[in-house]
């Protein structure tokens, strides 16, 4: 740890303001593509200092499809992470107290299909929805997202009711407190913290996600990230305008995510395997 | 006196009614635990133990959609056609290059990084400059593809717009097959370094603050502190982030699909896993490979497991002596 006085440390923290700004400043000239009209977008030579024009979002509002999209993605990703978190919470707390024969082959399991490509996950998936007619519906999105975030979701959660002591369920079970009462009104409460950050993490992968919304999903159920790809050409090229505004607005809710709960951040990317802050 | 007291507590006390049949079962020891396992238990085998029996079934059969009645056991042919492919050989290696360069710059630049943003407490704006660099892991991975498309592009990108100023040479980075690979490697590594950042500060706050400052009294120079001091309670988190993004490094789709170029340089093997699933629709095949990354994945996960098991050992260690 350096310890810095004076204008070194002031030198110190521009330094690292410069460097996060190198990793931020892609998605700055996206956003700042945002603003610009589509010439302005392609000028040759870049344009840094130009006057903003608010076109390209309107033009996304009346855009066919863009705010249905949109519906999709918010609908489908905060459902299939509720249910997701719900499920998970009460599996997670019977893993933890009553570890029923086969708990750690069922951890193992879980963390399993967290680490299998995807694409590998979603062949024989779409074959069964293929069969049961649940491609390209809500029913057999949702799902399938929640089924993407419960193994996250049980990890994460076993790890925080691992840290709430015994002795709270003990003390509420001799108080003539049912099993119920303990999970909803003791553990619960204490264990807000990682409900929290298992759902800002969940919803931050299942928003972004485009592969299982591309192959399991349709007309019906296109998301954001699929339009992305799908909308991609208009009049004979890269709709640059369409990306750059869409891709900004697409990103405010991960980004606020990130900003308001930097302290989850940790625990969200690893799996809640680290614990801890930065 | 005493039976007095009975008396008045047996008038007080209101009749407890008997709990109804529901509310027994429901609280029942035997059945609790079940109750609350069922909804995951469900998920589980609907979405994952059925599909992938399915799975492992169609692995050993001739099976092509786009072509009627082509469902034929083969045994393990299939299997042994993806070991005999040349192309799946090209694409593993290709795969282990991406994953060998690609986490090997984002652990070194990201140790690197994290170690200058370590004491950077009392840094003004500290929640909006971690915000800001933290942004390309959350970036969703199809965008952060079409960005870097703008920006690699040979006639208006920004980056050739700079390359020729100042040498006067465009460079086709996506279009060149030479180049193609090493360009979208660098937007791979654009997103995942600051998730090595992240955990290399975690693996320094792990270190005990005592042992840091009798280090700086005995005044240890840098690589010793390193050496002796932060990486023996350090390592355990950053193997297990270095594994995590080995993993998913090695099931990059998303973000070369979108940045796709001509030619084959890029097709990793969840690439070719998707072109043989979805395009050629040769589903046998691919059910095959699936199983193959399926073991490779739960190998993986055993490894993982085995060293976040040896960390918390340690930490019980710790806290023993």
């Amino acid at each position: 740890m350096m310890r810095l006085r004076g204008w070194r440390k002031t030198a110190y923290h521009i330094l690292l303001w410069v460097i996060a700004l190198i990793f931020f400043a892609p998605v700055l000239w996206i956003i700042m593509g945002a603003f610009k009209t589509t010439d302005g977008i392609l000028a040759v030579p870049p344009q840094f200092i130009f006057t903003p024009t608010l076109d390209n979002f309107l033009d996304l509002l009346t855009r066919e499809n863009t705010l249905r999209y949109l519906g999709n993605s918010v609908f489908m990703s905060s459902t299939s992470v509720g249910i997701a978190i719900i499920v998970s919470f009460l599996a997670a707390y019977a893993f933890s107290r009553f570890k029923p024969a086969g708990t750690d082959f069922m951890m193992f399991m879980l963390l399993s299909i967290r680490m299998v490509p995807a694409v590998a996950t979603v062949i024989p998936v779409s074959l069964m929805y293929a069969a049961l007619q649940w491609k390209d519906t809500y029913f057999g999105m949702i799902m399938f997202y929640a089924m993407f975030s419960i193994p996250f979701s049980v990890w994460i959660l076993k790890g925080f009711v691992d840290g709430v002591s015994q002795r709270f369920d003990e003390t509420a079970l001799v108080n003539g407190g049912s099993r119920w009462h303990i999970i909803f009104r003791v553990i619960l409460p204490q264990v807000a913290p990682g409900l929290v950050a298992a759902f800002i993490f969940n919803l931050i992968f299942v928003w972004n996600e485009f592969l299982f919304s591309l192959l399991l999903g349709g007309r019906d159920t296109t998301t954001i990230p699929v339009s992305f790809s799908t909308d991609l050409y208009s009049d004979g090229g890269v709709d640059w305008t369409f990306i750059a505004s869409m891709a900004t607005v697409y990103m405010i809710p991960p980004v606020l995510a990130i900003f308001f709960f930097q302290k989850y951040l940790l625990v969200g990317m690893t799996f809640g395997t680290v614990r801890g802050e930065v | 006196m005493q039976a007095d007291l009975s008396q008045k507590r047996k008038n007080v006390v209101p009749q407890i009614t008997p709990p109804s049949q529901l509310s027994r079962w429901l609280n029942d020891a035997r059945f609790v635990p079940i109750l609350l396992i069922a909804p995951v238990l469900i998920f589980f085998i609907v979405w994952n133990v059925i599909p992938t029996l399915w799975m492992i079934g169609l692995s050993f059969y001739k099976y092509q959609i786009s072509i009627p009645d082509s469902l034929r056991m083969l045994g393990i042919e299939n299997y042994a056609d993806i070991l005999r492919d040349r192309g799946m050989w090209e694409g593993l290696s290709r795969t282990f290059i991406w994953v060998f360069f690609g986490v090997g710059i984002q652990t070194l630049l990201g140790m690197f990084l994290g170690y200058l943003f370590w004491g950077s407490r009392d840094m003004p704006g500290r929640r909006l400059a971690l915000t800001l660099l933290f942004v390309p892991m959350i970036v969703t991975p199809v965008a952060a593809g079409l960005f870097f498309r703008l920006i690699y592009e040979p006639t208006f990108g920004i980056i050739n717009w700079a390359t020729q100023s100042f040498f006067g040479q465009e460079i086709l980075f996506l279009q060149n097959t030479q180049y193609a690979f090493w360009a979208v490697l660098v937007v791979d590594i654009w997103m995942w370094t600051p998730f090595m950042i992240l955990i290399t500060l975690a693996a320094l706050a792990s270190v005990p603050r005592a042992e840091l400052e009798a280090a700086e009294i005995d005044r240890l120079s840098w690589f010793d502190r390193l050496r002796y001091i932060i990486l023996p309670h350090g390592k355990f988190i950053l193997m297990l982030g270095i594994l995590l993004r080995t993993i998913d490094s090695f099931k990059t789709l998303d973000l070369v699909y979108l940045m796709a170029v001509p030619g084959s340089t890029t097709k990793l093997i969840a690439v070719l896993l998707r072109e043989q699933a979805f395009e050629a629709l040769d589903v046998g095949w691919s059910s095959a490979l699936a199983i193959l990354l399926l073991l490779t994945a739960i190998a993986f996960t055993s490894i993982y497991l085995y060293i976040l098991n040896l960390n918390s050992k340690a930490k019980a260690q710790e806290v023993g002596t």
